[in-house]
């Protein structure tokens, strides 16, 4: 871990959550004199200094509210990002609740203390375990249909599904998890992800983390249940690996399989997927074209 | 590609999706009417009110996708539910044998 780290909030004024992200980001330069804040109104525009300081560091963004100024302004310059906070799941997180106030109360001070507090903490954690496991890619023959422009593959056989487009491949009394060829589609490209905590126990349907494009966010709801024993960390690194190898390198976590046998009453096989899926493609492109008449 | 759904015809795991009660329920106590998860949701699961103590409804409970709890996480204030998991999967469990 050699890179600087750049700090960008998202400084929303108009919102009490981006004036705490705003307080966050001074916590952390105050406690961190070495991290380089980067200003969001200054950095819009183009200023050469922000944007080599962005090339060259990793970067923390922070943000407010589902509008994701920060998230985005790295995106639009196909940067990645390396962490991200994000107020609303901070402050359920910690249990402090903020208030609607533009000024900073006491607890929204509280808040943005904890915060960069804790996200220090976890920075020292992450760093000694900067490990990638990337699963073992092998030779997969898949089911596949072309819908205009949209190429959609399903595994033939050792993976199964649920109706959330989430995919399971049980190997003995453990099992990989990740997200299908169609629901990769649907979010295009992958910029960041959430990755579940291991240890964490984790019920059939669960979610068990998100991941963000610039056009949503989706989460991954779990085909299986029991406990994460791994998770894929490099997808930190390389989010655009749910998109280009959705069924091996693009893995989410790993699991100990509760009872799979269960599990299995509500899933489908490659067969029976490909066929929910290929209808549900077609219906959405009958919309579509419906929609593109009217 | 469109998210339109018509929910008489939906089905979900082989079940209309009109027998299986999942959609999120505001809790108007906390809602502060900021619209984040109407701008969130994909499926148009809400809709802007003129009623002023309840500016936010559940217009098309049945486009929520079951099992998805997306919109929650937009949530600052804690606003939103969503039914119990376990009931729901047990509810799926038994209306599939049933229709056998």
């Amino acid at each position: 871990m050699d890179k600087q780290l750049c700090v960008l909030p998202c400084n929303g004024l108009d919102k009490s959550l981006g004036v705490i992200a705003r307080a966050v980001a001074l916590n952390l330069i105050e406690k961190k004199p070495d991290f380089n804040l980067i200003c969001p109104v200054l950095l819009n525009t183009g200023d050469e200094k922000y944007e080599s300081n962005l090339r060259e560091s990793r970067t923390i963004v922070i943000d407010g509210c589902m509008t994701r100024c920060a998230t985005k302004l790295i995106e639009e310059r196909n940067q990645k990002i390396y962490k991200r906070i994000f107020i609303p799941d901070m402050s359920k997180k910690l249990k402090i609740k903020p208030g609607t106030s533009l000024k900073l109360s006491e607890n929204a001070k509280k808040l943005a203390e904890m915060i960069a507090k804790g996200f220090i903490e976890e920075l020292k954690v992450s760093e000694k375990e900067d490990i990638v496991i990337v699963a073992k890619t092998e030779r997969m023959d898949f089911f596949d249909i072309t819908v205009d422009k949209f190429y959609f593959q399903v595994p033939k056989e050792g993976y199964f599904f649920n109706e959330n487009d989430c995919w399971i491949k049980p190997d003995s009394n453990r099992a990989l998890i990740g997200i299908t060829d169609y629901l990769q589609n649907q979010s295009s490209d992958i910029m960041f992800v959430e990755l579940p905590e291991i240890g964490q126990e984790i019920e059939q349907f669960d979610d068990v983390g998100s991941f963000e494009s610039v056009k949503t966010v989706l989460q991954l709801i779990s085909p299986g249940s029991g406990k994460i024993v791994a998770v894929n960390k490099a997808l930190e690194e390389h989010p655009e690996w749910m998109n280009q190898d959705c069924y091996q390198q693009g893995w989410f976590a790993e699991l100990e399989l509760k009872d799979f046998e269960e599990d299995k009453e509500l899933l489908m096989d490659g067969p029976e997927y490909f066929e929910y899926m290929k209808e549900k493609i077609l219906k959405e492109k009958e919309l579509l074209d419906k929609e593109k008449e009217d | 590609m469109s998210k339109s759904y018509d929910a008489e015809k939906e089905t979900f795991m082989g079940i209309p999706r009109k027998q299986i009660p999942w959609w999120p329920t505001i809790n108007y106590e906390k809602c502060d009417f900021c619209m984040e998860c109407d701008k969130f949701c994909p499926h148009n699961v809400y809709a802007k009110n003129n009623d002023e103590k309840q500016q936010l409804i559940v217009k098309n409970p049945y486009n929520c996708v079951v099992f998805c709890r997306a919109c929650a996480k937009t949530c600052a204030p804690d606003a939103l539910s969503f039914p119990d998991k376990r009931e729901t999967t047990n509810l799926i469990k038994k209306l599939r044998s049933e229709n056998k």
